[in-house]
């Protein structure tokens, strides 16, 4: 758990932003080959219509004797307009990427190729390239070294600088065994000793790689809602080309005939451009914010399912209460004074060195007690899952024990002695301030009850609302009794809860959750934490986790914060967000384009009075929608790349907001822009 | 002017009242709770369980989308090859009292296909092309089973929607005519035989008028297929007038039900919907926004009637209702309401000459057309209806930070596949054929009027031919003997085939592949679509998306038109 | 021995062009606009020159290869 303030943390190396500018433009050019324009449907219909201009440029009566003033001009305007939009797109584009490029490269500094030290079988050592390591191989670092792959540690124990990814400067204790602390990080650097690492990923399959690849874009599987919204602007882009194709031998019918690169331009005009044109951007500038909240995740995919979950598993420590309970209170039980109850906490935690067991031992020495027993003697009883209890053996036999209440007392009526009266009254006392209640006893006899307090996380209360207003409903695992555990979540505002919690239920609570076709996520770290990281719909391990939660989880938060789940499903809605608003907008604005257009290239059939705008001219009134449907895209790059801003409403308001911004003022906008536009046009003599 | 507004109003006001019944009671016929039995299951079980024994159908047996989509394909090739057959040996068949002889070929093909498609378009008049025989075996037969084709499919889409199985298509068709479409239609056969349309096989009444002179006046079987022709959608009528013939539609009275039996089925189905998804509060908000663009569409149409013809009112010298191809006993008022309501329900029948109707009415009705919803067809109206609202929901689902789903199922690529697929089949199917046509204005298409209403003329048959509904701005040298006939006959089947059974397929699909979607529990999350905030969305989309595809070919036909009259 | 090289020189020719996507394409769409042409000339009813036939014939091959393409898209959006 890091405790720095998120403003204050050290994020990944900053992007420089310096020759950003000059790369996109340069990739804009580049991305005009067909073999990548052809990706992008809206956009390669407003390529192949500049290439249709241009050629109307050198010989305006190529399809057809048309007549009017200085048609060459006039077409070649709406080439270089055409051209423009297209450029523009490909800009967006190469403007996210060149961002994730920068924040790929800050990455990719950490993961130069070094040398490795890979132990063979007879246990002699070679020197390979880091590249041509494979899963499974053991490796040897030293002092100094850079870690070459991602892996577990076998053997040594080692302090590494993992800086490089999480920007926390101090280092890291890596030793084998530990759920926490045996997995390492290719790029990370090893500060002292040596340690043995089995590689467990291949090169350019490890976390950071995948990383690189998301936020470069170069992995462009496209995410479902993504496929589906592809879907519906081919289609609408195919309802426009029908149209517009269909329009010239009604309007020849009509006798009010229309030049091929007037349609073309109604046609590009109405075609989802603005969208169709950023739509890519939205997305690689997605993953980008994820990276910059050092997330790390495998696919964007991953990233939308976020914003669709309906449930969201949390466990109590570390992320809904502060880390570490303290010792409040002891609490003496009737046949016992308060010193001899601190006494006896105190030689129960003499090996505890816990947090909780510290603040044991200076409550009691604050109570006056003093250590007796001598630690070279005596044997310390680890903490286990399983009998919930732990403390300390005297050299004569006496057995100190501290634990869950009710494992205290199966403890003592094995050694044939007497509950006190007075235990539950304590227990429930201590329970209902949402402390976790410790008996202790030595042998046979119960001493008291230790008050140990939870202390919850200021603000976390408040982020539990936004997430119920936004749907979310927050289930919290603890392996608190239930008292407890239903008063602090009560004080959390968590909607559910699940007390006296082992891992395997975890899986319980989320495949309950999935049969009743709710999406769920959750955050864990610890090994046995993998299962149900893996049938969660959205896993979230921790980096200081194991390797083997890492693999199972779909995402890994390099600061180890549980609570940036919360941050990630902000994002994941605000990408659909994103792509709703502009999709509405690129339809609404078609409106205002009609209005502009029609009754200019069908002025011959009379229709001029729809002319609502009042534009100079028919050849300004297309020129003016042509700019603006060019320009809206530059216009909104900043809009796509930051994301519509999310705010924790519900669902109603937030259509309400949207409607109201996207798609009233996608009709409003463009009438306003058009006709300004049409006043500059007219102002340098082009109508 | 408010004397017709409120004779408007009062055909409305039973159409708002009877529907929620029908509704109701449909939803019982096609067991929307299979616990509560059908109303009247002791009169039509028995019948019906011959009907299945006869034709060895197992009304068990629960079909996917492809298999129901089979089962309507197979089902509807079988009908065309009968009625085809029975069309062209007609000349040797009795109840041919006219002796009428074998029409040509691609009159009788587009006919069969016309009425299996229920469009009901015709290139022909009834009483002087088909005998007794072909119009009530052959064109009343179809008119029976196009209807409750697409009744079963609006059924199907809705049960699959709400996440039940689909149904069969064979026990679906049976019960949509034994228990919906057969009663009433006899009921309202029986209204208007009592109130004086004819029904006899009898010959051609021969009169002698007050100057001497004979002459013939065409009767037949006219009641029962009139009643099916309203009730179903078919709209395609016994005499070439249509509806305006007096034996069609005799007086006020057979107006007024005939109107109501247009609108009813499609609009009860609404309802029906509503006691499927167990909301009823989302059905009236559908209900509602229908009735209102409905009701909008009605007024327009409504004023440019009753404000006339400028050019006419500046000789007359006062403004006049345009009366021209109305017929006096309807006026401008019930003629008005009656062209909306066909055209919105994909019926087809005209009480009035449409191509006499101001730039205005020409404009709503081809908009009505265009839209396919303001109530829409027989069943598969319902269905386009929802296919608008999970395109609305894939809209706005986004604006809210989520998957979108409609009824908890997600809309995924699948789903916006198909819908598009029933949003692209209009523009080609009315579009291309539209450009082809006047592209080759002189050898194909015959057109009575040049200019912007010759536009409004063939794109209004195209339109009318895909949309499946049939009626006709006329006008157009469409029939057999004429050289542009066969064009015609030809290009109008294609429309009607394509815009008939694509989207059937794709609507099938669709619902097929939402039944078998994990419904997702409702959250503060989950955008509600039973709200006025969502329905108005909806009315937007559909208005945009509708408006978006056919601007330009409005704005050079009745738009134009209307500028054009003004001017002069 | 010369005329059977010469004869497999032409096939290896004609199977390069052919394999090349391109090529293959052109070649169809210049013979499918030797059919088009006249019936777009026909169609404005002398109005244009014949060169401007072709070129509009072209025109629309060009749009319906857009449609087809178009639809590409819609029924497998994951390929783009």
């Amino acid at each position: 758990m890091t405790s720095i303030p998120r403003s204050q943390r050290k994020h990944t190396p900053k992007a420089k932003s310096k020759g950003m500018f000059a790369r996109a433009i340069k990739q804009s050019f580049l991305k005009l080959d067909p073999r990548i324009a052809v990706k992008n449907p809206v956009m390669f219909l407003v390529w192949i219509g500049t290439i249709i201009t241009a050629v109307m440029t050198i010989d305006p009566n190529i399809f057809g004797t048309v007549a009017g003033g200085d048609l060459r001009l006039f077409n070649g305007l709406i080439c270089v307009i055409l051209f423009a939009t297209v450029l523009f797109a490909n800009f967006a584009e190469a403007f996210a990427e060149g961002r994730g490029k920068a924040q790929a490269d800050a990455l990719r500094a950490t993961k130069s190729d070094t040398t490795a030290r890979k132990v063979l079988a007879d246990g002699s050592i070679s020197d390979i390239s880091s590249t041509s390591l494979r899963k499974g191989d053991i490796v040897k670092v030293i002092a100094g070294d850079m870690i070459p792959a991602d892996g577990e540690v076998t053997s040594g124990e080692a302090a590494v600088d993992e800086s490089a990814i999480t920007g926390e400067s101090a280092p890291v204790l890596k030793q084998p065994g530990t759920d926490i602390a045996s997995s390492v990080t290719g790029g990370t650097r090893i500060l002292s000793d040596e340690l043995l690492i089995r590689v467990t990923a291949d090169p350019g399959k490890g976390f950071i790689d995948r990383m690189i690849s998301l936020v470069e874009g170069a992995d462009r599987s496209k995410t479902p809602n993504e496929i589906a919204l592809t879907v519906l602007l081919a289609v609408l882009t195919q309802v426009f080309l029908i149209v517009i194709a269909t329009l010239s031998p009604v309007a020849n019918y009509a006798k009010a005939p229309v030049s091929i690169a007037v349609l073309v331009a109604l046609l590009v005009a109405l075609i989802p451009t603005t969208i169709g044109g950023l739509l890519s951007a939205i997305g690689i500038a997605g993953m980008d914010r994820v990276a910059q909240f050092n997330v790390i995740a495998t696919s964007g995919r991953a990233v939308e399912a976020c914003g669709d979950i309906n449930t969201l598993v949390l466990d109590k420590t570390g992320t809904i209460t502060l880390g570490n309970r303290l010792a409040e209170e002891f609490i003496p039980m009737a046949t016992h004074d308060l010193a001899s109850v601190a006494q006896i906490a105190l030689g129960s935690s003499l090996f505890d060195e816990t947090p909780e067991g510290k603040s044991i031992v200076i409550l009691a020495q604050k109570l006056g007690a003093v250590q007796e027993v001598d630690r070279a003697t005596a044997t310390g009883i680890e903490f286990s899952a399983r009998t919930r209890m732990s403390g300390t053996d005297l050299a004569d036999g006496t057995e100190i024990r501290k634990g869950a209440v009710d494992a205290i007392k199966g403890f003592v009526r094995s050694r044939g002695g007497q509950i006190p009266p007075d235990l539950d009254a304590a227990y429930e006392r201590v329970s209902r301030l949402g402390g976790t209640p410790l008996a202790v006893c030595q042998g046979d006899d119960i001493y008291g009850v230790i008050y140990l307090k939870d202390i919850i996380k200021p603000g976390i209360r408040e982020r539990f609302d936004q997430m119920r207003q936004m749907g979310i409903r927050t289930v919290m695992l603890t392996g608190d009794n239930k008292i407890t555990a239903s008063v602090i979540a009560a004080e959390a505002g968590v909607d559910d809860f699940i007390a006296e919690a082992t891992p395997e239920d975890k899986i319980e609570v989320i495949r309950a959750e999935q049969a009743l076709g709710k999406l769920v996520a959750m955050t864990g770290d610890g090994t046995n934490d993998a299962p149900a990281l893996a049938q969660a719909n959205v896993g979230v391990a921790m980096n200081s986790g194991t390797q083997a939660a890492k693999e199972a989880a779909n995402m890994v938060d390099l600061d180890s914060d549980p609570t940036k789940l919360i941050d990630i499903v902000t994002i994941g809605k605000q990408l659909l967000i994103t792509r709703g608003a502009l999709t509405t907008f690129s339809i609404a604005n078609d409106v205002a384009k009609y209005f502009a257009i029609l009754p200019a290239i069908f002025a011959s059939a009379g229709i001029g009075s729809l002319n609502v705008m009042n534009l100079a001219s028919a050849q300004s009134a297309i020129l003016s929608a042509l700019i603006y449907n060019a320009l809206i895209i530059p216009a909104l790059i900043p809009l796509a790349l930051k994301g519509v801003k999310f705010r924790p409403l519900t669902a109603e308001q937030l259509l309400q907001r949207n409607i109201f911004i996207y798609g009233l003022g996608g009709v409003i906008a463009p009438f306003i822009a058009i006709k300004a536009i049409d006043v500059l046009v007219a102002a340098v003599g082009l109508s | 002017m408010w004397q017709g507004l409120f004779q408007i109003a009062l055909t409305l006001l039973p159409i708002v009242l009877l529907t929620p019944i029908l509704g109701r009671y449909m939803a019982r016929v096609f067991q929307a709770n299979p616990a509560i039995p059908a109303p009247l299951d002791r009169i039509f079980a028995p019948l019906e369980r011959g009907i299945y024994r006869l034709s060895q159908i197992d009304d068990r047996e629960m079909m996917t989308g492809w298999h129901y989509a089979r089962a309507i394909f197979a089902s509807n090739i079988v009908m065309a090859i009968f009625v085809f057959t029975l069309l062209m040996t007609q000349g040797g068949l009795p109840l041919n009292p006219t002796g009428l002889g074998a029409p040509t070929w691609d009159t009788a093909l587009h006919t069969t296909i016309s009425f299996l498609t229920n469009t009901d378009q015709q290139h022909y008049s009834g009483e002087t092309t088909f005998s007794y025989a072909s119009q009530v075996f052959g064109l009343g037969f179809l008119m029976f089973t196009s209807a409750a084709t697409g009744l079963a499919v609006g059924i199907a889409f809705i049960r699959g929607l709400t996440g039940r199985s689909l149904g069969n298509f064979y026990v679906d068709l049976v019960r949509s005519i034994t228990r919906i479409l057969l009663p009433l239609s006899i009921y309202i056969a029986l209204l208007l035989l009592v109130t004086g349309v004819p029904e006899t096989l009898s010959p051609p009444v021969t009169a002698t008028t007050l100057d001497g002179a004979t002459q013939t006046i065409s009767v037949g079987p006219v009641a029962h297929l009139e009643s099916i022709k309203q009730l179903g959608e078919n709209g395609g009528g016994f005499f070439g007038a249509n509806s305006a013939h007096p034996f069609e539609n005799p007086n006020g009275f057979t107006n007024l039900v005939a109107t109501i039996s247009m609108v009813i089925i499609p609009a009860a189905l609404i309802h029906t919907y509503g006691i499927f998804a167990g909301n009823p509060r989302q059905s009236w908000l559908i209900f509602g926004m229908v009735f209102i663009i409905f009701i909008i569409s009605i007024g327009i149409a409504a004023i440019g009637e009753y404000d006339g013809n400028p050019i006419i009112n500046a000789q007359l010298g006062s403004p006049q209702p345009n009366l021209e191809g109305k017929e006096v006993r309807f006026g401008w008022a019930q003629t008005a309401l009656w062209a909306v309501a066909t055209t919105g329900t994909m019926c087809g029948a005209v009480n009035g000459m449409l191509d006499s109707f101001m730039p205005a009415g020409g404009l709503v009705t081809l908009f009505n057309l265009f839209l396919q919803i303001i109530w829409g067809g027989q069943g598969t109206g319902t269905a386009y209806l929802f296919v608008y609202l999970i395109l609305a929901v894939f809209l706005t689902g986004l604006m809210v930070g989520r998957t979108p789903e409609f009824l908890g199922r997600k809309i995924e690529k699948p789903e916006i596949i198909l819908a598009s697929v029933v949003l692209l089949v209009h523009p080609i199917a009315v579009l291309i054929p539209s450009a082809i046509t006047l592209a080759f204005p002189e050898t194909l298409s015959g057109i009575s009027n040049a200019g912007f209403h010759g536009i409004s003329q063939v794109v209004y048959e195209y339109a009318s031919a895909s949309a499946n509904n049939g009626s006709g701005l006329e006008g157009l040298a469409d029939s057999a003997p004429a050289a542009t006939g066969l064009w015609w006959n030809l290009s109008a089947s294609m429309s009607m085939l394509f815009g008939r059974y694509v989207p059937i397929l794709a609507l099938l699909l669709l619902a097929d592949g939402m039944s078998r979607k994990q419904p997702v529990p409702m959250t503060t999350g989950t955008l509600r679509t039973d709200t006025v905030l969502f329905t108005s969305v909806t009315a937007g989309v559909i208005l945009v998306l509708g408006a978006l595809s056919f601007f330009p070919i409005l704005a050079l036909g009745p738009i134009a038109e209307a500028f054009q009259i003004s001017k002069l | 021995m010369k005329t059977i090289t010469v004869i497999e020189d032409l096939q290896s020719i004609a199977t390069k062009l052919s394999s090349r996507k391109l090529t293959r394409y052109l070649l169809w769409s210049s013979g499918i606009n030797l059919i088009l042409a006249p019936v777009v000339y026909a169609a404005t009813g002398g109005t244009i020159s014949r060169e401007q036939s072709y070129a509009l014939g072209l025109l629309g091959l060009v749009t319906v290869a857009l449609s087809i393409y178009l639809f590409a898209v819609i029924f497998q959006p994951e390929k783009f």
